[in-house]
């Protein structure tokens, strides 16, 4: 899932301060799981927001509603009955949700709620962590479902660095080393020869090298 | 005179871009050095010019400057981050570079390395900074420098198309002269007139304006620049003369002279683009009457 963290109060105060109705909008899809933007946290940023105003004297009016998928135009199409009574929009969406508020309603002001963080995975309740850089290309099958781009702190591609103390990374002892991981892995599945295979330089015109990036399929777009 | 007082005291410059070699043969290098020592200002040092992959700007401007020959080196981020940013400018400092173009980096995706990772750590307003700051005696991190370094910074501005995108460019050039850029390079000049009405305009920023001539080389080279480049200006006069010239290496030659010639009351230097032609410097030069 695409995780995101709240954006401190203080900062959501400014971008909606010179507004007094404000529509704010979650989503239901990787921000409800993660726990930043779904209808649960609409509704607590609301509150927080008209309290917060209150206490300066300001009736600030606060449209919730939460969208099945943000970064869908499908559902996107939802607010069109609600933007007119909207002075600007306050998105708990991803990055991808606010942007395509922003590009279906051109002259709103739309501002982001949440840090779109990672992508990743849950590790327990409360807790998640990277996983996937979306390079491209993925390496996962030759280094045991365990991603050295997102999850080595050096991105390394052969091997540990001498930073790899029993068993975890040298930035951080909360933090696994990721090739060694890899390893034991590689171990338990009996492919340690694998692991002396020589991954070359990557080639990351599939990341981000190549600029912006876009998928089209040929068979399904319009 | 060193090119930071020629721009102090309002001389006209003259800079010849050379670009460094792909590989460690530098021989062709040293001898255009030596050959437009004396005829320029300051070569300027392309850095990875196009994203070709070549020896440093650095290396090549202490190598220019070993043969007597003052450098002026280009700085950007894409390949770099601001820590190595931040190392090589003290280095070039240290080695007797004075003079630095904070420039755009070409997109990967056009240069002969396009598997390479790009770094985009600083932009260039973010270089300014960091060079102000070094200068300033602090690093990017605050942390304070056991001696600063000087230089004389020009950033560039980028082709527009448009009166639209030229107000954009000349908008990002002020941001970039208040951020300490002290001398502005234009993109190359093909159209006179054009470029008098915009030297009007950059009036405002009240720094030196230095106006590049690139150096035609063939009629195929006009043709691509006139369809790719509109914010060029190239006419399809212009690509005519040459195309009916008995020597059509020398009209390029010719034009670049004259635009040299009647530059010389709009702006306050030119940089010439040679393209690897550096021997054809001196002929561009007797063209303008310099």
């Amino acid at each position: 899932m695409i995780t995101a963290e709240r954006k401190p109060l203080e900062e959501i105060i400014a971008y909606v301060r010179p507004f007094d109705r404000i529509l704010l909008v979650g989503c239901n899809e990787c921000v409800t799981v993660c726990a930043a933007g779904g209808r649960k946290e609409v509704g607590i940023l609301s509150s927080a927001l008209q309290m917060a105003f209150l206490k300066q004297g300001k009736n600030l009016q606060v449209k919730e509603h939460t969208l099945e998928r943000q970064c869908d135009p499908e559902y996107v199409e939802e607010l069109s009955s609600m933007i007119d009574g909207a002075d600007a929009v306050l998105s708990m969406a991803c990055g991808c949700g606010v942007q395509e508020v922003a590009r279906r309603y051109r002259d709103k002001p739309v501002f982001p709620a949440v840090n779109t963080t990672f992508m990743g995975a849950s590790e327990r309740q409360g807790v998640w962590a990277e996983r996937c850089q979306g390079c491209g290309d993925c390496l996962l099958g030759i280094t045991g479902g365990i991603c050295p781009i997102a999850r080595c702190s050096k991105q390394l591609l052969n091997g540990p660095c001498g930073g790899s103390t029993h068993g975890k990374c040298e930035i951080s002892p909360d933090v696994d080393c990721a090739w060694q991981l890899i390893w034991d892995r590689l171990k338990a599945l009996g492919l340690e020869n694998r692991y002396e295979e020589i991954i070359p330089a990557k080639d990351w015109r599939t990341g981000r090298g190549g600029g912006p990036r876009k998928i089209i399929r040929e068979d399904l777009a319009e | 005179m060193s090119f930071e007082k020629r721009l102090q005291s309002g001389e006209f410059v003259v800079l010849a871009e050379m670009n460094t070699p792909k590989g460690v043969d530098i021989s062709r290098f040293m001898t255009d050095a030596r050959r437009i020592k004396g005829r320029v200002d300051a070569a300027v040092i392309p850095d990875m010019d196009n994203g070709v992959m070549r020896m440093s700007a650095l290396a090549g401007g202490v190598l220019a400057q070993q043969q007597g020959l003052e450098a002026i080196i280009h700085v950007y981020g894409r390949d770099r981050n601001r820590m190595a940013l931040q190392g090589d400018l003290l280095a070039a400092h240290v080695l007797g570079i004075q003079n630095l173009i904070v420039v755009p980096g070409e997109d990967m995706a056009n240069g002969d390395h396009r598997d390479a990772a790009v770094v985009d750590d600083l932009d260039e307003m973010g270089l300014l900074n960091a060079i102000a700051a070094l200068q300033d005696g602090k690093d990017l991190a605050g942390f304070g420098l056991d001696g600063s370094p000087k230089f004389t910074v020009g950033c560039s501005l980028a082709p527009a198309a448009d009166e639209k995108a030229m107000a954009a460019e000349l908008a990002a050039a002020r941001e970039k002269v208040a951020a300490g850029a002290r001398f502005v390079v234009t993109p190359p000049v093909f159209d006179v007139d054009r470029f008098a009405e915009f030297a009007k305009q950059a009036e405002s920023l009240k720094v030196p304006l230095i106006a590049t001539i690139f150096l035609i080389k063939s009629v195929a080279v006009a043709r691509y620049i006139s369809f790719n480049e509109p914010g060029a200006h190239l006419s399809e006069e212009m690509i005519q003369r040459i195309r009916k010239s008995s020597d059509r290496e020398m009209e390029g030659v010719k034009i670049a002279g004259e635009t040299i010639a009647k530059l010389k009351q709009m702006a306050q230097g030119v940089l010439i683009q040679t393209m690897g032609w550096e021997h054809r410097l001196s002929a561009i030069l007797d063209a303008a009457g310099m």
